[in-house]
């Protein structure tokens, strides 16, 4: 058949696209040295020997996860509440949270952060160039994710009806919320968790921009290696490429 | 959320007493740290940046939107946002498109491992991105050494506009395929059958049925893409370490370089900044609105 | 001298048969229809014809011409499917015009033959609707007018009306068969419907696991069932194996014995009934179902449950549970079936 020759081809050429630049710098970082031929020659993994005995390395990204995994903390511990106050009390806010969560979604990095970097490089919040400043621009870049995927769980749940399912048997508010409502999110929730921390590692412009040599995350890290050689940052790049593979999984897992 | 309820039958109504909404103040105050972070971290810097792009030191002004305005570097800047913007969206859209339409007619295993590797590399953005482009196609790297020795190119310029449009487009590809993909699932199959029974060949009943019906989908998934590149910064940053001239690199350098800063400039380039996306977010509204008769 | 032509044709997906081993030809002006459960094949057989699946074997010939090969845009076939298939981003009047505007006709005429169209579906006012704001009924009426207004040579409708309520389907039937024979177009009309094939219908092909079993007219088909299916889909049937046909009217039988709920009578006892039937049969009334102006009985004799119809005259006459009866069978009515 012509037009399943066709699609097969055109997914094919997809795949190759998307898959090259990957499986390049994969064999980069495998390779010993690597000329001009289609395969390198000397496959080792002395690169990762040696980044993974990195200090600078492995302290950028010990910070990395600090910030990433304090910020996703503070994150729930806010946010979920938010979102059940909401849908339990006030259901006629979701569409204005809705608007205000896509704002940080739609300002480019780069503009707010020259916001932040005037309004907190002096005056009562002087947190420029300390990891604060991160987890308070992180928590804007997770609100969107957390707060869809949590707002979709308790539209897809009566909230009404269980609570005073619940009431009725006994629980007060408190106890329906953590006893009731909240296993109903759990799945939701972790899903939208990893989600967001593949994002947070991404992040380069707040890092670079807001905290800086002060504060130096993975991906900063990675930027202040570029005169080294090429197959050492490529296994950099590879062991952060892998390692959001590993949230993307668990993501995918935890939406089933 | 309406708090009568309707008499139960057979008993008489009784009047019930309207809640008041002081009623929730202790759950309201749940709310609190969510509005203060939202507000610390997002819509004050947005404020200060509105505010300060009409100050200047001789007070309130329009003087720095008409020093960017008639300065060639700063609309060179703009004109290599756009150009690129435009271009790595176009292109990205083109390609996210045919790959869209060939993935709903694959095997479903084929189709869920092609959708997995659009989400893994989704992720590879910014740096690691550069960098492995550097790797790939940059002045040393493996495939220019490949393709110089075979005679096909003579040199690639990475660490350019062509460049840097090549690196844009790679990450729009994930992004536009998994945009795009469930749009075709409005996609009728009757509709191409009957298009075909009335004389329409392949072309045609794309043409005048599948693209327009898909238009809203493609504009929008268009601007996303669109808003996505103009707001990028780490790519091009890492690629040429700041040195090709863009709108957000620009602004970057206002505020955090090592001579001179100027964050009022940097506030009036960021809201040029945005008024583009909101200009082309506003075209996208009305272009929507001219053909939403049908669109449901 | 018949018009389409159909000889040998055979479907496979893989090791599954669609269809197979299928023969039929129509007359021109004629309506047939294809009956048949889910599954039977008959929805692809439909699909074939119109050149939108291929079929393995065998060929296809309408006034002559042999199509099996040819490309669905060159067959001259308009069809009607169950999604209606309406385009969305078209107003009612642009999707009709679709096929004519493909075919490069001046406007005027395409203005002409589109509102000729419209009145003849009596959608006059609907012109500039589009499909998301008509009802089922007028999307059904707006797909028939776009498969006509090309004036093809074979109408095909893959169950138009299954989506809609009972009322709509009636009027819509009597509506399509009335434009039908009016334009005298030969139709080929798919349905899982018993009643709107009878209503319908010159001629029904019942298809059964991708073979047609049975054909002819509605009544040939409704009062002599070829086979056991035929007799069980076209419904009601009472039917009898071998032995309780010899059980219950000592009649030797090699296949079952069908024999339709209206073609027994009941007969309280001490009612007079006519000798020239068989021997009145002992039975008692189990329970009864009102369906209308008939009153469907079950009713046992020799252990056995049979369908009885009677018309319903007066309620004083309706036989309660445990009543004993006798049954009067018309032999004439009987049929054995395999």
């Amino acid at each position: 058949m012509r037009a399943e020759l066709y699609h097969r081809s055109v997914v094919a050429v997809l795949i190759l696209l998307l898959t090259v630049p990957v499986l390049a710098t994969l064999l980069y970082s495998l390779s010993e040295h690597w000329g001009a031929t289609i395969l390198p020659d000397d496959l080792s993994l002395s690169w990762y020997l040696q980044l993974w005995q990195d200090s600078a390395f492995l302290a950028a990204f010990g910070r990395s996860l600090a910030v990433c995994l304090g910020t996703l903390l503070l994150a729930t511990l806010i946010i979920v509440p938010a979102v059940f106050v909401v849908f339990y009390r006030f259901p006629g806010l979701d569409k204005l949270m809705n608007a205000l969560i896509l704002i940080p979604f739609a300002v480019p990095p780069v503009v707010t952060s020259v916001g932040l970097l005037n309004i907190y490089a002096d005056g009562p919040l002087n947190i420029t160039g300390t990891p604060w400043i991160l987890v308070g621009c992180y928590f804007t870049i997770a609100l969107p994710f957390m707060y869809r995927s949590l707002a979709n769980s308790l539209a897809s749940i009566n909230v009404r009806d269980l609570m005073d399912a619940a009431h009725l048997l006994g629980a007060s508010t408190p106890v329906a919320f953590l006893r009731v409502i909240l296993p109903n999110l759990r799945k939701g929730l972790m899903a939208s968790l990893f989600l967001a921390f593949s994002f947070l590692l991404g992040d380069f412009v707040f890092a670079n921009l807001l905290a800086g040599s002060h504060y130096e995350t993975l991906q900063v890290y990675l930027y202040n290696m570029r005169q080294t050689s090429g197959h050492f940052t490529s296994a950099i790049v590879m062991s952060y490429f892998l390692f959001t593979l590993f949230l993307t999984w668990l993501t995918a897992r935890f939406s089933k | 959320m309406k708090t009568t309820s309707l008499p139960l039958a057979g008993k008489p109504a009784v009047p019930v007493r309207p809640r008041s909404r002081l009623r929730h103040w202790p759950a309201a105050l749940l709310l609190l740290p969510f509005f203060a972070m939202l507000i610390l971290f997002s819509l004050a810097p947005m404020v200060w940046v509105l505010v300060n792009s009409v100050h200047t030191e001789q007070g309130l002004s329009l003087a720095n939107y008409n020093d960017i305005l008639s300065s060639p570097f700063y609309r060179q800047a703009f004109d290599n946002s756009l150009r690129i913007s435009v271009w790595s969206s176009v292109i990205g859209l083109v390609i996210s498109l045919l790959g869209a339409a060939s993935l709903r007619r694959v095997s479903g295993r084929l189709r869920r491992l092609v959708v997995s590797i659009t989400n893994m590399t989704s992720n590879l953005t910014g740096v690691p991105l550069a960098f492995a482009f550097i790797i790939l196609v940059g002045t040393n790297g493996a495939l220019t050494l490949l393709l110089r020795q075979w005679g096909l190119i003579e040199d690639f310029r990475l660490y350019s506009s062509n460049g840097v449009i090549l690196i844009y487009t790679y990450f729009q590809i994930p992004l536009g395929v998994l945009l795009l993909y469930p749009a075709f699932d409005s996609l009728d199959d009757d509709w191409q059958a009957a298009a075909s029974l009335l004389g329409a060949r392949l072309w045609q009943y794309w043409r005048y049925v599948g693209l327009p019906v898909l238009a809203p989908a493609i504009l929008g998934t268009f601007i996303l893409l669109f808003a996505n590149a103009i707001g990028a910064y780490a790519s091009a940053y890492a690629l040429t370490q700041g040195n090709f001239n863009l709108i957000t690199v620009r602004i970057a350098s206002l505020v955090s370089g090592d001579i001179f800063l100027e964050p009022n400039m940097a506030a009036a380039l960021s809201v040029l900044l945005m008024l583009m996306l909101l200009l082309v977010t506003a075209v996208n509204q009305w272009l929507l609105k001219k053909g939403a008769r049908h669109a449901r | 001298m018949s018009y389409v032509e159909a000889s040998g044709l055979a479907k496979k997906y893989g090791n599954a048969t669609i269809f197979q081993d299928i023969h039929f030809s129509l007359r021109k002006g004629e309506f047939v229809t294809l009956l048949g459960p889910s599954g039977c094949g008959k929805s692809t057989l439909l699909r074939s014809l119109a050149g939108l699946t291929d079929i393995d074997a065998g060929c296809i010939r309408v006034d002559g011409e042999d199509i099996t090969r040819a490309a669905p845009q060159k067959r001259g076939i308009g069809m009607v499917f169950q999604s209606y298939a309406l385009f969305p981003n078209m107003s009612v009047e642009q999707n009709i015009a679709f096929g004519l505007k493909l075919q490069k006709l001046p406007g005027s005429e395409i203005a002409r033959k589109v509102a000729d169209v419209i009145r003849l579906v009596a959608l006059s006012g609907k012109e500039q609707h589009y499909p998301h704001e008509l009802s089922g009924g007028q999307r059904q009426r707006v797909a028939l007018a776009r498969a006509l207004v090309v004036e093809p040579r074979i109408l095909l409708l893959d169950e138009p009306l299954s989506a809609l309520d009972a009322r709509i389907r009636k009027s819509l039937r009597e509506q399509i068969r009335d434009i039908q024979q009016r334009l005298g177009l030969t139709t080929v009309f798919v349905t899982h419907d018993q009643e709107e094939a009878l209503t319908m219908s010159d001629r029904i092909f019942v298809m059964d696991q991708g073979r047609i079993v049975q054909e002819g007219s509605a009544e040939m088909i409704y009062t002599r069932p070829a086979t056991e299916f035929v007799a069980r889909f076209m419904g009601s049937y009472n039917l009898l194996t071998p032995t309780e046909a010899s059980r219950l009217l000592q009649l030797e039988t090699r296949g079952h014995l069908a024999i339709r709920p209206e073609a027994i009578q009941i007969f309280t006892p001490g009612q007079a009934y006519p000798a020239h039937l068989s021997a009145p049969l002992p039975a008692t009334i189990r329970q009864h179902q009102l369906l209308g102006n008939v009153i469907r009985y079950q009713v046992q004799a020799h252990g056995i449950t049979l369908q009885v119809d009677q018309l319903n005259r007066r309620a004083e006459d309706l036989l309660a549970a445990g009543t004993e009866v006798n049954l009067m069978i018309d032999q004439q009515q009987m049929r054995e079936v395999h």
